[in-house]
């Protein structure tokens, strides 16, 4: 019986048997998204080279692969060594993986030599988060750019399946297909196309939000906007706790480099808070340096106040009534998600319109990077699925309703998204998964 | 004529979910398990006549029975539905679908759901691993013992070395082959996770034992997770083909069944087999009663298997049980390819219980969605190319409660 699964695994089966990966060389493989991506290879490659500064710096990376996946395996099929070799390595490789600092010049660097060494086959990917992929490839060979793309895996790539495919504009077709065939079936990743564009998809939309967050909390503190837009909202992570964790220095490259280059209808809420750039100067920079919008005092966990930079216990802030919340994840806990979204949806109250205003916020500015980020909204809608772990923007109009949607995204005063305007709240929907599991991203409480 | 009883599909939640971290009650994942199965079938909820809950110990894991009243909370339209709940320890998901089917074929009911549920990361491995004792004889085998079945079933493997030898390289392999396959499940538990041929072979503390000879890459999951299906009766099964323009007779069934309970405790079960062939003789019975009542002379009218690998070691016995090899040679079978996606009999293309995951009361049902899946061509990259008909096989306990299933068009 040929189905529609069918058609599209056999495909898949045929561009993976017509170029056979069998060696992987990772630039920079003793950094986090190096040996992390690096471990990845070693589940369906045969070999895989990690190259650092050094040897020493490259079994480092492979140390510390074998402990993210908790298996001494890792290094059946690794071998390390320096910079020195990357030309004998290169010129043997099917796929030449890039993770080394983001710094434009240094990558650039790297490139020229690859692009003497690689033969003409083989495949170049970058694992940047930030950098223009046209700006990467410039003064490289024909051959180079046809074979090159971003393969922005997120950290850490064990856990986190969501990956990001970015083609140059001279990157084959047949290149990417590839790519994301392989990803997806062979590396486990639920792939997105997005495009050449600051932070692609995933970052420009979820920085977006966790900024913003940031911003508001000056007027409502630290502990206030973790509750309004927590897990309820439908992410794993809080966002503040989020920032914390990804690194405040992180969050600043990020939301500095799109705020510079990717000016939009939100523009202002991606300016870095002045208090958190002081901050960051002076040694904040989240879990890493040991504090940010949380710290720990022993047992007692405490919530940055921006005005004076001291912390306070978090069990101690004083907070409105947030009934609201109780009410929500009390349906979320039976898995009424429709109903829980109707309840935020009408929830009287300044905190509830607070969050809402986030929420809405989120859904229009997805919605209106459709057609710049990706080419429609399943790919928005699954980065911010497999790559943040928050409810898709596209499943929450449906769980809404879309009429319902349109009203949150006028009460935040937001210019309405086309595709918003134009969904008729009828039964078209705008996700383009089933909502059957849709309940995953919502955690109640 | 024997009635049929039609499968019109279902929905299985995805088994990597952890729905405590997630504050869920198991209302919600039975809900999502019921509404996924309406959604993906296109049956009418107010159709629906009868369910049946397969689950092994929610009153231990959740403090909460009478699952069969929670079918009646996932729609008001289930309101006054009879519902009823079943338990056979990890074959409680293949026992509701034998009452379900039972009731279709003495014509009570048209149409049937069955759900599997599950709710065990609630508790510590430890509080778990002590539950799960509980499908044993807890006071003679599993009381104030640490992980009581991975020991029972370190002794299954024990009892296969002294009556035929066994080796370890074998049982890694069966290892790796459920990984592998789970990686192209989207629903499987381990789709993610690091896992390797080597790495199942690793005498080390990455790989620590867990009970005799049984070492972690030998073990299934602990895993929440609920799967729902549709039964149906010749009639209504043919009132649905009508309505998606399809003929009744593309609908898979389940041709043929096996139930046999076995003696409780492992060591008189070894004890009744020592002249066998087999080493668990009622699990056999249970797959031979299965293929005769489908009219399935043997396991080469089988395209593929879903079969209870709680264990390697349980694996290792399906392969000569099902008869793919003659008592004692499984081996041979693991060593020529024969059970491995592409080989002449997949066993487990879901990545079974080690796999895809093993939420005790779903699995019978997942084993059952998955076979439903093959013989479709829908079960995407773990699809086995032209399935027509798939064998499953569920145990509950030591091999205690076992029931299998053909499905097929």
């Amino acid at each position: 019986m040929t189905t529609p699964e069918a058609h599209t695994a056999q495909r898949a089966r045929s561009l993976l048997e017509a170029r056979p990966i069998r060696h992987v060389v990772v630039l920079g493989a003793n950094g986090t998204m190096g040996y992390g991506s690096g471990a990845l290879f070693t589940t369906a490659v045969p070999r895989v080279t990690f190259l650092a500064r050094t040897r020493e710096k490259a079994a480092e990376g492979l140390a510390a692969a074998q402990r993210a996946v908790r298996s001494p395996t890792v290094a059946d099929r690794v071998k390390v060594g320096s910079y020195e070799e990357l030309e004998a390595a290169v010129a043997d490789a099917d796929l030449v993986f890039e993770a080394v600092t983001e710094d434009l010049a240094l990558k650039r660097g790297f490139f020229e030599r690859v692009d003497a060494a690689r033969s003409e086959d083989a495949l170049v990917a970058t694992v940047t988060s930030g950098l223009s992929i046209e700006a990467l490839v410039e003064g490289r060979s024909e051959s180079f750019r046809r074979h090159f793309a971003g393969l922005h895996f997120f950290n850490p790539p064990s856990v986190i399946v969501g990956t990001e495919l970015v083609g140059c504009r001279d990157t084959a077709p047949e290149v990417l297909d590839f790519l994301e065939a392989f990803g997806a079936r062979r590396l486990g990743r639920a792939m997105v196309r997005v495009a050449d564009r600051p932070g692609f998809a995933g970052n420009r939309i979820g920085f977006k939000v966790l900024n913003e967050c940031a911003q508001l909390v000056p007027e409502h503190g630290v502990v206030l906007v973790e509750r309004l837009v927590g897990p309820y909202t439908g992410r794993a992570l809080t966002p503040l706790a989020t920032i914390d964790l990804v690194g405040w220095d992180i969050h600043r490259a990020i939301v500095d480099n799109i705020h510079a280059l990717a000016p939009d209808e939100a523009h202002a809420s991606l300016a870095l808070p002045p208090w958190m750039r002081a901050l960051l100067e002076a040694g904040t920079l989240g879990n890493k340096s040991g504090k940010g919008f949380f710290r720990r005092d022993g047992k007692t966990k405490l919530a940055l106040d921006p005005g004076t930079g001291d912390y306070r216990p978090v069990a101690e802030a004083k907070l409105p009534e947030l009934g609201f919340i109780d009410t929500i994840s009390a349906l979320h806990r039976v898995g009424r998600y429709r109903e829980a979204l109707a309840a935020f949806a009408s929830a009287p109250g300044e905190p509830a319109r607070l969050a809402r205003r986030v929420v809405a916020g989120y859904l229009a500015y997805a919605l209106h990077r459709v057609g710049e980020v990706t080419e429609t909204l399943a790919g928005i809608d699954d980065i911010m699925g497999f790559g943040f772990n928050w409810a898709p923007p596209g499943a929450l109009v449906d769980l809404l309703g879309a009429p319902v949607a349109r009203r949150l995204v006028e009460e935040a005063g937001l210019a309405m998204p086309r595709l918003l305007a134009n969904a008729n709240g009828g039964p078209t929907r705008l996700h383009h998964r089933s909502l059957a599991g849709v309940g995953k991203y919502f955690v109640a409480g | 004529m024997q009635p049929e009883v039609f499968v019109l599909g279902g929905y299985q939640t995805d088994f990597s979910r952890n729905w405590t971290k997630e504050r869920k009650h198991f209302a919600a994942l039975m809900r999502e398990s019921v509404l996924g199965a309406l959604d993906a079938t296109g049956v009418d909820p107010r159709a629906v006549e009868v369910a049946h809950v397969g689950n092994f110990a929610a009153e231990l894991y959740c403090r909460q029975g009478h699952l069969g009243a929670f079918f009646v909370e996932v729609d008001p339209v289930f309101s006054g539905l009879p519902t009823g709940r079943h338990e056979a320890a990890c074959a409680s998901g293949s026992i509701a679908l034998l009452a379900a089917s039972a009731e279709i074929e003495a014509g009570r009911y048209g149409l049937a759901c069955v759900v599997g549920i599950e709710q065990m990361k609630t508790v510590s491995a430890a509080e778990g691993g002590d539950f799960l004792g509980t499908a044993a004889w807890y006071e003679l085998e599993a009381k104030g013992i640490e992980f009581p079945f991975p020991k029972l079933f370190g002794r299954l493997g024990d009892e296969y070395d002294r009556r035929y030898g066994l080796r370890d390289e074998h049982l890694a392999r069966i290892s790796a082959i459920n990984y592998e396959n789970a990686r192209l499940n989207p629903n499987a538990q381990t789709r993610t996770w690091y896992m390797n041929e080597r790495h199942a072979l690793c005498r080390t503390d990455d790989n620590a034992q867990v009970g005799g000879r049984i070492r972690i890459s030998d073990c299934s999951q602990v895993t929440d997770g609920a799967v729902a299906v549709f039964l149906a009766s010749r009639a209504v099964a043919e009132r649905h083909a009508r309505e998606r323009g399809v003929a009744v007779e593309s609908l898979p069934r389940i041709l043929g069944w096996g139930h046999h309970t076995a003696r409780l405790a492992f060591a008189d079960k070894v004890a009744e087999s020592r002249d066998d062939r087999y080493v668990l003789p009622h699990v056999r019975s249970t797959i031979t009663d299965a293929f005769r009542r489908a009219g399935v002379a043997d396991v080469s009218g089988i395209d593929a298997i879903e079969t209870h690998d709680c264990f390697t070691t349980s694996e290792y016995m399906a392969i000569d049980h099902f008869g793919l090899t003659a008592p004692g040679e499984s081996w041979k079978a693991v060593e020529e390819g024969v059970i491995a996606l592409g080989g002449k009999c997949p066993i487990n293309p879901s990545g079974g219980l080690i796999g895809a995951g093993h939420p005790v009361g779903a699995t019978g049902v997942r084993q059952l969605l998955d076979a439903h899946r093959q013989v479709t061509g829908t079960a995407g990259d773990y699809q086995v190319d032209g399935a027509r008909r798939v064998a499953t096989l569920n145990i509950g306990g030591s091999g205690t409660t076992s029931v299998s299933f053909v499905v097929g068009c």
